[in-house]
């Protein structure tokens, strides 16, 4: 057989390049990120194989649906370059084990993705930023453009490498039962910091005044708990977000959050439609007087 | 304040760049340019007002501050937020003499931002579907099974056939919205009083938006009952004891470490127990 063939530095380099800027840049609903995973194996291919017609073939295997977390999917990039390398030398992995791999790993990076990625890392980035440009200061910009490209650089990078030098044996350790134990300790993670990110970013209040009590305003939840009393000894009456938010702090936040959840999952309801029934709560909210932002120019 | 032609063609420029899916790509596209907050900074420098973009820029992020595409299903368009959302709101802010740092200000800028990406929806859905025109040019391409075909096309189809779109869906409009942006307020101003039902719906919109964004969030991560117990303690920690997110975070990863050794435990004892023919096999090939 003939010399072991290997991908070079710069062949990898080109691939990674291909997928980090063009994973998402042709998108469709029908294809998603295809033709970005086959731009990204395009240079890797056409290192590995001699002849014209072996390129088209291998390259044919990535013609195959693709959609995942762009960034932690990366992974799954450099694992089936590595696989193509394999498989260039000789190796018995047809077009069915690269992509029921592809398939197989897409599905667990695009939970683990959007959950820790986009869910908790970039609001902790963004939450950050938020503190740093109170008063319209540069620093808050300047800081999440900064730690969010060089932390995802290198992250993909290292995804991208990871993944090459493991090939097959990646897989295992993502999917496998092994990883079983990692992956619900992340989503644990993920689950946590989504709620704190609901209690923190998401500030829905009522304004509903009942009649002979007052404004509820005045008895809201504070961290310093006399507060609810007093107000109650001074209305001298229990409304409506006593029950709420003299409970459990924005008690209304995890309502709301709970009922597109429920919408969503139980329901099967989509997105848009969720958002259109929210636009209906919040009319018919105003026009009772549940929900007034109190503003004027 | 108006906003001239050179102005509106870079917000135009700059939109195709930060979409999702966009010419910036993911990384430094969607997830940095379109970000609100990093948005204003760009269209503060743009408009000559850094302070008040990156203010609006702020009121808008926390709308938007946990924004998924789950399989591509998009509630809000950034680009649309971002560089339609952000001029509305500083032209709407100046034109209404508000203070960009009041909280009124942040709550006009939080709902015109939700309205505006609300209603972008419609450009990303035109840019996908356009990009369909570009992959079956990739896809003949493939067919041809020609691989100095296949090698030019590819690239071309992925870098550079979806500007077209981008022209279309994001270069277009917010030109020609941007351009109006001034008239725009004014009417807004003029037939929609802040305390009209139609402002004040659409300000209490802005509130309950974000709750969109988390329960997406809360898809992935919630797949059991007993699951919304861990979010709650979550949401009590800041909440209740107003630890922020990097707090929380570290709380958050103490017990994912309990969990995980708990689960490891889990699956490390059938092996101990029930592992025993496994062990023996092995043995047997040692022998």
């Amino acid at each position: 057989m003939a010399e072991t063939k290997k991908i070079s530095t710069g062949a990898r380099r080109k691939s990674f390049r291909n997928w980090a800027y063009g994973n998402l840049t042709c998108f469709s609903q029908a294809h998603m990120q295809t033709f970005g995973y086959l731009a990204a194996m395009l240079p890797i291919v056409d290192e590995l194989y001699d002849k014209d017609e072996d390129k088209v073939s291998a390259l044919e295997t990535y013609t195959t649906f693709f959609n995942t977390e762009p960034q932690i999917g990366t992974m799954v990039v450099g694992l089936t370059a590595g696989l193509e390398e394999a498989r260039a030398n000789g190796e018995a992995i047809d077009d069915e084990t690269i992509n029921g791999i592809r398939a197989g790993l897409m599905g667990p990076l695009a939970g683990l993705g959007d959950s820790i990625i986009v869910g908790t890392f970039i609001p902790i980035l963004l939450g950050i930023a938020l503190g740093l440009s109170a008063g319209g200061s540069v620093l808050g910009p300047l800081f999440y453009i900064v730690a969010w490209n060089v932390l995802m650089y290198f992250g993909m990078k290292l995804a991208y490498d990871r993944g090459y030098e493991l090939g097959g044996s990646a897989v295992q350790a993502l999917v496998g039962p092994e990883s079983q134990a990692l992956r619900s300790a992340i989503l644990m993670v993920g689950a946590m910091v989504i709620g704190a990110v609901a209690a923190t970013w998401v500030s829905i209040s009522t304004a509903l005044v009942l009649p002979g009590v007052g404004p509820l305003e005045n008895v809201l939840w504070s961290s310093s708990s006399t507060v609810t009393a007093e107000a109650l000894n001074a209305t001298g009456a229990v409304s409506l977000n006593v029950f709420g938010s003299g409970i459990f702090p924005k008690l209304l936040n995890f309502v709301f959050v709970y009922l597109c959840w429920w919408m969503m999952t139980k329901k099967k309801i989509g997105v848009i439609p969720v958002m259109l029934i929210l636009v209906a709560v919040a009319f018919v909210g105003v026009l009772v007087g549940f929900f007034n932002p109190g503003l004027s120019y | 304040m108006a906003i001239n032609a050179l102005q509106a063609a870079l917000l135009g420029l700059f939109a195709c760049l930060a979409s999702l899916p966009g010419m910036g790509g993911t990384t430094i596209g969607n997830y940095t340019l379109g970000r609100p907050l990093v948005g204003g900074l760009f269209v503060g420098l743009i408009l000559g007002d850094v302070q008040s973009g990156i203010i609006v820029g702020a009121a808008i992020q926390v709308v938007y501050i946990a924004l998924v595409t789950p399989g591509g299903t998009v509630s809000a368009d950034v680009r649309a937020v971002t560089y339609i959302g952000i001029p509305l709101s500083i032209l709407a802010i100046h034109a209404q003499g508000l203070d960009p740092s009041s909280a009124a200000a942040a709550s006009l800028a939080a709902a015109l931002g939700a309205a505006v990406g609300t209603l972008g929806t419609v450009l990303f859905y035109g840019t996908a579907t356009l990009n369909l025109v570009w992959q079956s040019i990739g896809w003949k391409a493939m067919e041809t099974r020609d691989w100095n075909t296949i090698k030019r096309q590819i690239p071309l189809v992925d870098f550079v056939y979806p500007w077209i779109s981008h022209v279309l869906f994001s270069f277009i409009p917010t030109f020609i919205i941007c351009m109006a942006g001034s008239q725009m307020v004014q009417l807004m101003k003029d037939y929609m009083p802040m305390d009209g039902l139609a402002m004040k719906t659409l300000f209490t919109v802005g509130s309950l938006l974000p709750a969109v964004g988390i329960a997406i969030l809360c898809k992935q991560v919630i797949n059991k009952p007993l699951d919304w117990l861990t979010f709650a303690f979550g949401f009590t920690l800041a909440a209740c004891l107003h630890l922020n997110l990097i707090a929380c975070a570290v709380v958050a990863a103490f017990f994912a470490l309990i969990k995980y050794q708990i689960e490891e435990a889990k699956v490390a004892r059938p092996a101990i127990s029930g592992g025993v023919g496994a062990s023996d096999d092995e043995e047997e090939e040692d022998i």
